[in-house]
């Protein structure tokens, strides 16, 4: 019975397989070829792509820039999204379906159209710096472009929805009878979230970190528009490379990089929360 | 007997008519040839589909169009290894060098361009015909310059003053006017295609707000104010002022003698293509007068048929934003991209300007 079942996952496997890990491997293979320009590539097998990386500044500063931005804001993502999440998940009231029907919708609205949404909002006649020059906080118009706390934002506002769809699964899943409980005992509310709410739903946070942390990552349309070209993350310099230098073998070792990067980012957090619940345990 | 010569008029008159078209262009010449046209989209591509499709159609063709920018058409010739998925390409100058090292292009029989006579001779080869060009400009905004007390600029040094900084958007390299601007900062700052420090010096002092990589981009910053100054092509200023932004040009100076920075756009035929003759007709028919004003007018380039050139004039904005003078148009700087090492410009501006 389970076979037959499992019959049903062959096709889209197959396709799966071709579509994605075939051209993938295609790209990836070019990597390891000289790159020579305008789609030419070198006929031995060479590591050079993989060391001009490792050994140029910019390519590591980049590197460095697309963890930094992408940790930043799943960080500030899950932060801003979990109070909302937690606040849904626990109406009683029919509106929290409409809610969440609000932010199922918004995640899909394409992301060029949001990020010239966050253009127009914090463009010089704005309503961000609008208000802020009113209140005589600024003295001259701020902009977000070309600076890297506007591509936060931009990946911040990318994920947002995604982000709370996840942490809501995850906060529905912790019992209200338990918070109900430790505040019969006299726990404050501020307790109850210490040491009931935000504990229960730890794993969650770790699954929904990484998982945004994985989307900022491989995130280009944010990082392209509001970096205006003088911030650049790995996706973009992909695209750049494709695009102006047409250089393919360059361009598919910064997307295996990017790849391989993330892969392992996932596994040491996994493994390094892993060993520190472990240690916990040991030590509770 | 007057009605027999009434009759004999007529159909001498429809013979005539008959006769003179077949020289030009026959009804059916290219029934069921689908052309594919590897253009712009926007602006770019509404004008082709409003002046040549309809004639192309009458002759029983269809005209397809491949949307991108000349980068992304050629990354997608250079994924299909030449296999193009398009007839006819706009080329920009700064491509030129590298179509060179491809061969994917086939060779242009002129005479099957007879509108070529609208060019100068320089405009057109066996390889490429002209078809238009852009005047690189300092676009700003003359009201937010007189407020703030400045003069208006005459060349890119002017736009490092203090009171711009994070006021200005320049061209980034990644686009199609990308490798023309900054080479004419390069030559104003006292470099060359060679010696390009001198240009990533003044870029750096310059500290823009934004590297745009599509003209419309300014417009849009003009408009919202997040701009006071723009190094773009004066199309796009001219579209600003046509929209109501209080904006005017200025040709840089860019070195003694030479005022003005001019990119320059081509079309070439795919070696891949089936369609050939079909091909030369939309090259034929991109040079006429009245195509050549229209995209002047709707998408901001400027023209090389000379006609075309003549009737800007009576256009105000164009007038008032665009240099009109064939003399001072064909002094402006034009790059020699043979010398440009485009790998160590990149490489350059990467370190240089980017806030990695």
């Amino acid at each position: 019975m389970e076979n037959r079942w499992i019959a049903y996952l062959i096709p889209p496997f197959i396709v799966t397989l071709l579509l994605v890990a075939g051209s993938q491997f295609v790209f990836i293979q070019n990597s390891f070829y000289q790159d020579l320009g305008l789609g030419r590539t070198g006929t031995d097998l060479t590591l050079v792509n993989y060391l001009k990386f490792f050994t140029d500044s910019f390519y590591l500063k980049t590197f460095w820039i697309t963890i930094k931005v992408s940790a930043i804001a799943a960080l500030l993502t899950l932060f801003l999204g979990f109070p909302i999440a937690y606040v849904v998940a626990r109406m009683k009231s029919k509106l929290a379906m409409f809610l969440l029907a609000g932010i199922v919708v918004s995640t899909f609205v394409t992301i060029v159209i949001k990020v010239f949404g966050l253009i127009i909002i914090f463009s010089a006649d704005g309503v961000i710096n609008k208000t802020l020059l009113n209140l005589g906080l600024i003295e001259r118009a701020y902009s977000i472009i070309g600076t890297q706390e506007g591509v936060v934002i931009g990946l911040m506002h990318f994920t947002i929805g995604f982000s709370v769809l996840l942490l809501y699964s995850v906060v529905v899943t912790v019992p209200p009878s338990l918070e109900y409980a430790a505040q019969i005992h006299g726990a404050s509310r501020l307790r109850v979230y210490q040491r009931v709410i935000i504990p229960l739903c730890a794993p969650g946070f770790v699954v929904g970190g990484l998982m945004i942390f994985n989307m900022c990552m491989g995130a280009f349309t944010s990082a392209a528009l509001l970096g205006g070209g003088r911030v650049l993350t790995l996706p973009v310099l992909v695209q750049r490379t494709v695009m102006m230098e047409v250089k393919y073998s360059t361009a598919a070792s910064i997307a295996f990089v990017l790849l391989v990067s993330v892969i392992l980012i996932n596994l040491f957090s996994l493994i390094a929360i892993r060993r520190l619940r472990s240690a916990r345990l040991v030590v509770a | 007997m007057k009605k027999y010569k009434k009759s004999l008029a007529s159909l001498g008159l429809a013979f005539g008519f008959a006769f003179g078209f077949s020289s030009m262009a026959v009804a059916g010449q290219f029934d069921g040839v689908t052309l594919k046209v590897a253009t712009w989209g926007g602006s770019w591509k509404a004008n082709m589909e409003k002046i040549i499709v309809p004639k192309f159609e009458a002759l029983g063709g269809k005209i397809e169009f491949v949307t991108g920018s000349p980068a992304a058409n050629f990354a997608k010739l250079v994924a299909g290894r030449g296999r193009a998925p398009f007839d006819v390409m706009e080329v920009l100058d700064a491509q030129v060098g590298d179509f060179a090292q491809v061969d994917y292009l086939q060779p242009i029989n002129l005479d099957l361009i007879p509108n070529k006579v609208n060019l100068q001779p320089f405009q057109y080869n066996e390889t490429y015909v002209g078809s238009w060009n852009t005047q690189e400009t300092i676009c700003y905004n003359t009201e937010k310059f007189a407020e703030l007390g400045l003069a208006a600029p005459k060349t890119y040094a002017d736009l490092a003053a203090p009171a711009l900084q994070d006021k200005v958007s320049l061209p980034d390299i990644n686009s199609g006017a990308g490798l023309a601007n900054f080479g004419g900062v390069i030559y104003a700052a006292g470099g060359d295609e060679k010696n390009i420090q001198p240009g990533l010096d003044l870029m750096k002092k310059i500290n823009a707000t934004k590297f745009w990589t599509r003209g419309g981009e300014t417009k849009t910053q003009f408009e919202s104010g997040d701009i006071y100054a723009a190094v773009v092509h004066a199309g796009w200023c001219t579209r600003a002022a046509r929209a109501g932004s209080p904006v005017m040009t200025v040709h840089p100076e860019i070195k003694p003698g030479v005022k003005g920075l001019a990119k320059e756009g081509w079309l070439g035929i795919m070696k891949s293509s089936e369609n050939v003759e079909a091909a030369h007709w939309f090259i034929n028919e991109y040079l006429t007068t009245d195509f050549q004003y229209e995209y002047a007018i709707n998408s901001g380039v400027f023209p090389l048929n000379q006609d075309a050139i003549e009737k800007m004039k009576t256009d105000e904005i164009n007038a008032k934003l665009m240099e009109l003078d064939p003399g001072a148009i064909s002094s402006m700087l034009r790059l020699d991209y043979s010398k440009v090492d485009k790998t160590a410009w990149i490489d350059g501006w990467n370190k240089t300007l980017t806030t990695n």
